[in-house]
C-alpha cells in the first residue's frame, strides 16, 4: 500500500492540518464545566461506606443512627439495593454469571467494596454519618493472586459459580503442531504483568435526578459508553432505556476507566429515592485507586518454534488473567489479547489459552490498549529471547520476521486483517531517529566505564475499532452485541454553519477539532463554521449501543459516521443549489462558502443563502421533499462479523504501528533506572490532526513507560490494597521522564474513508516492551534477564545482590 | 457541623467576604462558595498540584490549606488570569499554540505553577521548567508540550521585555516579567 494510492473524494483542505484546538479556550480560562462543577438547587451530596475486609460475610448491617442524623436525606443498605433492583451481569454474558448488585448484601469480596451509601445536605455530612454505621463482618480467607484463586482449597469468591475460574478456554490457530515438530528448536519464556492504571485526573462521579410523575432518570455522568451506561441503568432500575436519560460533560481524562455502571445505579437508586432531588457522588482519589478498577495482572507461559535463522514458525501462549473481583469486564483482556497475538510477524500458527480468574484484588476493567500492553511485552520479549538463543542480533530478527509491505493486506492465524503499513521502514526510521549506530558506539565506551546503559527496542501494532461479536467467544451466537459502529448527525443551519452531534464521547482527545476539520472539507466550509456539541445527551444526541469513546474507534468508526452525516447534507444542499442555478447537482462545486457551477465562475451562491432557503422558503419544496438540512448516519464497520467455524474473527478493525527506541541508564550501586532518550516513529495511516496525533503519542507513551517503572498497585496477602495515594502509587512527574522524540510513516488504510487508522493507544501498548527491553540491555554485563514488569531500583538491587540472573526475582 | 467563622479574601483582585465552617478547604472555598471552579481537585493530598492557586503570589495546593488560613489574604485562580474569559494571557496562549493540555483538568494548576516559575525565573532552562513542574500531575499530555509552551512563553517574554523595556514601569527590577500579575494587579 503507497502513501498515495488512496483518493479521497473530498476537498481536503483542513484535513491534515495541526491546527490548534477548538476545544482549549474554556479549559484554559477555567471556565469549563466537569461533572463536579455542576451544582443544582437542593442537591444531596453522596458518601459511600466501603468494606474493610477483602473477603468477609456481612452478618448485620445498622443505619439506624446514621439515618436518624440531622441533614441526612436518605440511606441506602445492600439489603434494600437488592429488593428495589436487579443484578448485574458482566458485559461479556458468562454461562454462570454471579449476581452483582449495587452494594454487597451478603458478603464483600474486595477492599472498598460499596456496602452503603448516605445522601446528605452536603459531602461532610455525609461522611459524619458514614460513622454511625454498624456493619458486623466474619472475615474469610481472601486470595489475591491468581495462581493462589486456582488452588484446589482456595476460598472461593463467588459460591454460585463454584470456582474462582470464571472461563478457560483454548484457541488453536493453524498447524501449530506441524510448527513445533518442525522447529529447528523450542524457546520458552515466562512474563508476567502487574496492576497499574491510567489514573484520570478527574476522578469518577454521577449524579442522579428522578422525575417520579414520568418515572424518567436523568444521569449526569463519567462514562464511555453511554448507550451501554443507559441499558445498565435501565435494565437495574426497571426502566425503559427511553426512560433513562444520560448526559455526560466532558471529561478530565478516561482511559477506559470510567465505565463502571454500580455507580450510577447506586446513585440513581439513592435518587428514586429522594424522589426529585438531584443526587451527587464523586470520587475522592483514595476510592478511585481503591476500588475503581485496576488494569489486568496477568502471567503469562510462552513457546515459540524456531528455525536457527530465527524465523518463528509458531506461537503458544497461556495467559493467566487476575480478573479481581468483578465480572463487568471478564475475558475481555484475554479475547482482546487475540487482536495483537503475532504483533508485527508473520507467524502462521498460534494457539492461546487463556483463564480469567477471579481474586479479592479491585475489578479489572478497560485502561488504555486493554490486554494489548500485555501481549506486545509478551511477544517482544519472546523476540528478545530468540534473539539470545540464536545469538542473533535483535534488530535482525524482527527484520527477518516482519510482514511484508507487499503483504497487506494481511490475515493473521486469529483472523484479523492487518489493513496497511511498512514495519521494516518504520523500525529503520525509529533507529535512525535515535542514532542507534552512534548509541551503540557510545554504548561500549559506557559499559567499559562500567556503566549500565542500554538500548530498548520495540515494535507493536495498535488495534483500533472493536468487533464486539468477540464475546461470542464466550457466550456463543446468541449473544445480542455484536460489531461495532457510530452515530452521527449533522445539521446545516439556515446560517450556512453546521452543528454536529455524535454518540462519541470527549475526554481529551481533540475529537471535536478533528471533526470539525472533516465536516469542514465534506460541505466547503472552514472549521470555526463548524460547531460540535460534545457534551452528549441522550436525548439531542444520536447513538448505538456500541457509541462511545472507548476502543481507539474514533478514527475508524465516529470519523465515518460524521462524513456519512455530512454527506447526506451535502447532497442535500447540493441538489437545492442546482434547483436554484437550474443545472445539474453533479456540475456544482462546494467550496470556501459557496457553491459554484463548475467551469463556470460566474454562476454561483453562498452556501449560507442555499441554506437560509432550506429552512424558511418552504413553498420550494417538491412534493416528496423535505426542508431544513439536517442528515442522521448511523454507520457500522461492514467487516464486522462473528466468529467462523474455526472461532477466528476480526476482534479489532484497524492496525496502526510503532516502533520504540529507549535509551536508558542504571546507577550501578542504587539500581535507579534513568530514562534518557526515548523516540517513538508511529503509523496510523492519515494524520486528521498531526498536532493531536503528536500529543497522544507523547502521552500515551510517557504512561507506557511509567507503568513499566513506577505504577504498581500492591496488595498484602489479607488482600489490603498498600497502594492508596499518589504518595504511594507513584504517577510519573516531568522530571522523571524525557522529551519524546517522534517520526512518523502514513501507510493509509484502505478501509476508512480518510485513510485513518488508531491514535492514542499504540504508546501505552509498545512503550511497557521498549522499557523492558532496554534494562535488560543495560543488565547485559550482569547477565540479568527481565521477564516481568514493573522494573523497580529496590527489586532490582536485592535481585543483583543475590546474584540472581532473572528479574523479577 | 460546627460554627462558621466570617473571612475577607482578595480573589482575583475583588475583595470577597465567606462563612465558612473551619474545615472548609481553601479549594472548596473557592469553588462551592465563589463560584470559580475552574480550580481543580485531583487528589485532596497534596500531590497532583490540579488545586494550585497563589497565595499572595505564591504557589500553594488549595486542597491543603483551610479557607480560613487566607483571611485578609490576596489569592489568584486561573480565572483571574483571563477576566472576561476570553482573551488569553501569554501563558494560556502559548499553552493553546504548542498543545500543551488534552483533558484540560490539571491546566490551570500548571499555568499557575508556570506563572510563579516564570516570574522566578523568566528564561529558565528545560531542565528548570521539568523540575519546577514536578509538583504537577497530568495523566495526558506527558509533558512535552507543556515544557515546550512554558519554554516558549519564557522566550515570547524576554522578547517582549526587552523590546519594552523602556515601558516598564520603575518598581520592576531589570529582567522581571512585568505581566505576570498578582490578583491585585490583575484587577
Ligand atoms: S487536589 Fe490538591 S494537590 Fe491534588
Ligand atoms: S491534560 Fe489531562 S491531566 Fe493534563
Amino acid at each position: 500500500m503507497s502513501a498515495t494510492s488512496h483518493a479521497t473524494t473530498l476537498g481536503t483542505n483542513w484535513v491534515g492540518q495541526p491546527l490548534p484546538r477548538k476545544e482549549d479556550g474554556p479549559l484554559l480560562t477555567g471556565r469549563d464545566r466537569f461533572l463536579d462543577d455542576i451544582g443544582l438547587l437542593g442537591m444531596a451530596h453522596v458518601a459511600i461506606l466501603r468494606s474493610p475486609y477483602a473477603h468477609a460475610r456481612i452478618l448485620r448491617v445498622d443505619a439506624s443512627a446514621a439515618a436518624a442524623l440531622p441533614s441526612v436525606l436518605a440511606v441506602l443498605t445492600g439489603e434494600e439495593v437488592v429488593r428495589v433492583s436487579r443484578p448485574q451481569r458482566g458485559r461479556i454474558p458468562l454461562p454462570v454469571s454471579p449476581q452483582v448488585y449495587a452494594l454487597a448484601h451478603d458478603k464483600v469480596v474486595y477492599v472498598g467494596q460499596p456496602v452503603a451509601a448516605v445522601a446528605a445536605i452536603d459531602r461532610a455530612t455525609a461522611e459524619d454519618a458514614l460513622d454511625l454505621i454498624e456493619v458486623e463482618y466474619e472475615p474469610l480467607p481472601a486470595v489475591v493472586t491468581p495462581e493462589g484463586a486456582m488452588a484446589p482449597d482456595a476460598p472461593i469468591l463467588f459460591e454460585e459459580v463454584g470456582s474462582n475460574i470464571l472461563w478457560h478456554d483454548t484457541f488453536p490457530y493453524g498447524d501449530v503442531d506441524g510448527a513445533f515438530e518442525r522447529a529447528d528448536r523450542v524457546v520458552r519464556e515466562r512474563v508476567t504483568i502487574h496492576r497499574y492504571l491510567s489514573t484520570p485526573l478527574e476522578t469518577f462521579g454521577s449524579i442522579a435526578q428522578f422525575d417520579a410523575s414520568t418515572q424518567t432518570m436523568t444521569i449526569w455522568g463519567s462514562a464511555h459508553q453511554p448507550g451501554q451506561e443507559i441499558n445498565n441503568v435501565a435494565a437495574a432500575l426497571g426502566l425503559s432505556p427511553g426512560q433513562v436519560r444520560m448526559i455526560v460533560p466532558p471529561m478530565g481524562g478516561g482511559f477506559g476507566n470510567k465505565t463502571r455502571p454500580i455507580y450510577h445505579i447506586l446513585i440513581a437508586l439513592l435518587a428514586r429515592k429522594l424522589a426529585g432531588r438531584p443526587v451527587k457522588w464523586v470520587e475522592d482519589r483514595r476510592e478511585s485507586l481503591l476500588a475503581l478498577c485496576h488494569a489486568a495482572d496477568g502471567i503469562m507461559e510462552m513457546e515459540a518454534a524456531i528455525q536457527d535463522d530465527g524465523t518463528i514458525l509458531g506461537l503458544k501462549f497461556r495467559n493467566i488473567e487476575n480478573e479481581g473481583a468483578g465480572i463487568d469486564f471478564a475475558g475481555r483482556h484475554n479475547l482482546l489479547m487475540l487482536s495483537n497475538i503475532v504483533n508485527c510477524y508473520r507467524v502462521p500458527a498460534v494457539s492461546y489459552e487463556g483463564y480469567s480468574v477471579v481474586t479479592n484484588c479491585c475489578p479489572v476493567i478497560a485502561n488504555r490498549g486493554i490486554g494489548k500492553p500485555f501481549m506486545c511485552l509478551a511477544v517482544e520479549r519472546m523476540v528478545d529471547a530468540v534473539a539470545r538463543e540464536t545469538g542473533l542480533d535483535r534488530v535482525e530478527v524482527r527484520q527477518r520476521n516482519f510482514i511484508q509491505p507487499d503483504q497487506f493486506p494481511y490475515d493473521t492465524p486469529s483472523g484479523q486483517t492487518y489493513d496497511s503499513g511498512d514495519y521494516p521502514e518504520m523500525l529503520r526510521k525509529a533507529l535512525a531517529l535515535l542514532d542507534y549506530d552512534q548509541l551503540l558506539v557510545d554504548q561500549e565506551a559506557a559499559r567499559a566505564a562500567g556503566r549500565l546503559v542500554g538500548i530498548g527496542i520495540a515494535c507493536g501494532v495498535e488495534p483500533a475499532g472493536s468487533n464486539l461479536s468477540y464475546g461470542m467467544l464466550i457466550s456463543g451466537p446468541s449473544q445480542l452485541l455484536s460489531g461495532q459502529g457510530e452515530a452521527a448527525r449533522v445539521r446545516m443551519e439556515p446560517d450556512g454553519s453546521a452543528t454536529v452531534y455524535t454518540g462519541g464521547i470527549e475526554s481529551g482527545q481533540g475529537h471535536s477539532t478533528a471533526l470539525s476539520q472533516i465536516v469542514a472539507d465534506e460541505l466547503g466550509l472552514r472549521p470555526d463554521q463548524i460547531r460540535i456539541v460534545a457534551t452528549f445527551d441522550s436525548h439531542s444526541h444520536p447513538y448505538t449501543q456500541t457509541s462511545g469513546n472507548y476502543s481507539n474507534k474514533f478514527n475508524g468508526h465516529d470519523t465515518a459516521a460524521a462524513i456519512g452525516a455530512a454527506g447526506k447534507v451535502r447532497e442535500k444542499l447540493l441538489a437545492r443549489a442546482a434547483r436554484m442555478l437550474e443545472v445539474a447537482a453533479e456540475d456544482l462545486e462546494l467550496a470556501a462558502g459557496r457553491i459554484t457551477v463548475r467551469g463556470a465562475p460566474d454562476r454561483s451562491l453562498p452556501i449560507a443563502q442555499v441554506a437560509a432557503r432550506a429552512y424558511w422558503s418552504l413553498n420550494d419544496e417538491a412534493p416528496d421533499d423535505e426542508p431544513g438540512l439536517e442528515a442522521l448516519h448511523y454507520y457500522r464497520n461492514p467487516r464486522t462479523r462473528a466468529p467462523d467455524a474455526q472461532r477466528r474473527l476480526p476482534v479489532q478493525m484497524g492496525f496502526s504501528a510503532a516502533a520504540h527506541v529507549a535509551l536508558v541508564e542504571i546507577d550501578p550501586e542504587t539500581f535507579e533506572i534513568e530514562v534518557r532518550r526515548y523516540g517513538v516513529v508511529h503509523d496510523c495511516g492519515r494524520e486528521i490532526n498531526p498536532m493531536i496525533v503528536e500529543g497522544q503519542v507523547h502521552g500515551a507513551t510517557v504512561h507506557g513507560i511509567a507503568a513499566a517503572l513506577l505504577e504498581e498497585f500492591v496488595y498484602d496477602d489479607d488482600g489490603q490494597l498498600l497502594t492508596t495515594s499518589f504518595m504511594d502509587y507513584l504517577k510519573p512527574s516531568s522530571a522523571d521522564v524525557p522529551m519524546i522524540e517522534t517520526d512518523h510513516l502514513e501507510t493509509l488504510s484502505p478501509w476508512t474513508p480518510l485513510g485513518t487508522k488508531g491514535i492514542g493507544e499504540g504508546g501505552a501498548i509498545v512503550a511497557p516492551a521498549a522499557i523492558a527491553s532496554a534494562v535488560e540491555d543495560a543488565l547485559k554485563p550482569l547477565g540479568i534477564t527481565v521477564s516481568g514488569l514493573p522494573i523497580t531500583p529496590t527489586r532490582l538491587w536485592r535481585l543483583a545482590s543475590q546474584g540472581g540472573k532473572r528479574y523479577p526475582i | 457541623m460546627s460554627e462558621l467563622t466570617t473571612i475577607s479574601v482578595t480573589v482575583n483582585g475583588e475583595p470577597r467576604e465567606g462563612r465558612v465552617e473551619p474545615r472548609r478547604s481553601l479549594a472548596d472555598f473557592l469553588r462551592q462558595d465563589m463560584g470559580l471552579t475552574g480550580t481543580h481537585v485531583g487528589c485532596e493530598h497534596g500531590v497532583c498540584g490540579a488545586c494550585t492557586v497563589l497565595v499572595n503570589g505564591r504557589s500553594v495546593r488549595s486542597c491543603l490549606l483551610f479557607a480560613v488560613q487566607v483571611n485578609q489574604q490576596d489569592v489568584l485562580t486561573v480565572e483571574g488570569l483571563s477576566p472576561d474569559g476570553v482573551t488569553l494571557h501569554p501563558l494560556q496562549q502559548a499553552f493553546h499554540e504548542h498543545h500543551a493540555l488534552q483533558c484540560g483538568f490539571c491546566t490551570p494548576g500548571m499555568l499557575l505553577t508556570s506563572l510563579e516559575l516564570l516570574r522566578d525565573n523568566p528564561a529558565p532552562t528545560e531542565a528548570e521548567v521539568r523540575l519546577g513542574l514536578a509538583g504537577n500531575l497530568c495523566m495526558c499530555t506527558g509533558y512535552v508540550n507543556i515544557v515546550r509552551a512554558v519554554l516558549a512563553a519564557a522566550d515570547g517574554h524576554a522578547a517582549s521585555a526587552s523590546t519594552a523595556a523602556g515601558s516598564e514601569t520603575a518598581e520592576s527590577p531589570p529582567g522581571a516579567l512585568p505581566r505576570f500579575p498578582t490578583g491585585k494587579e490583575i484587577a
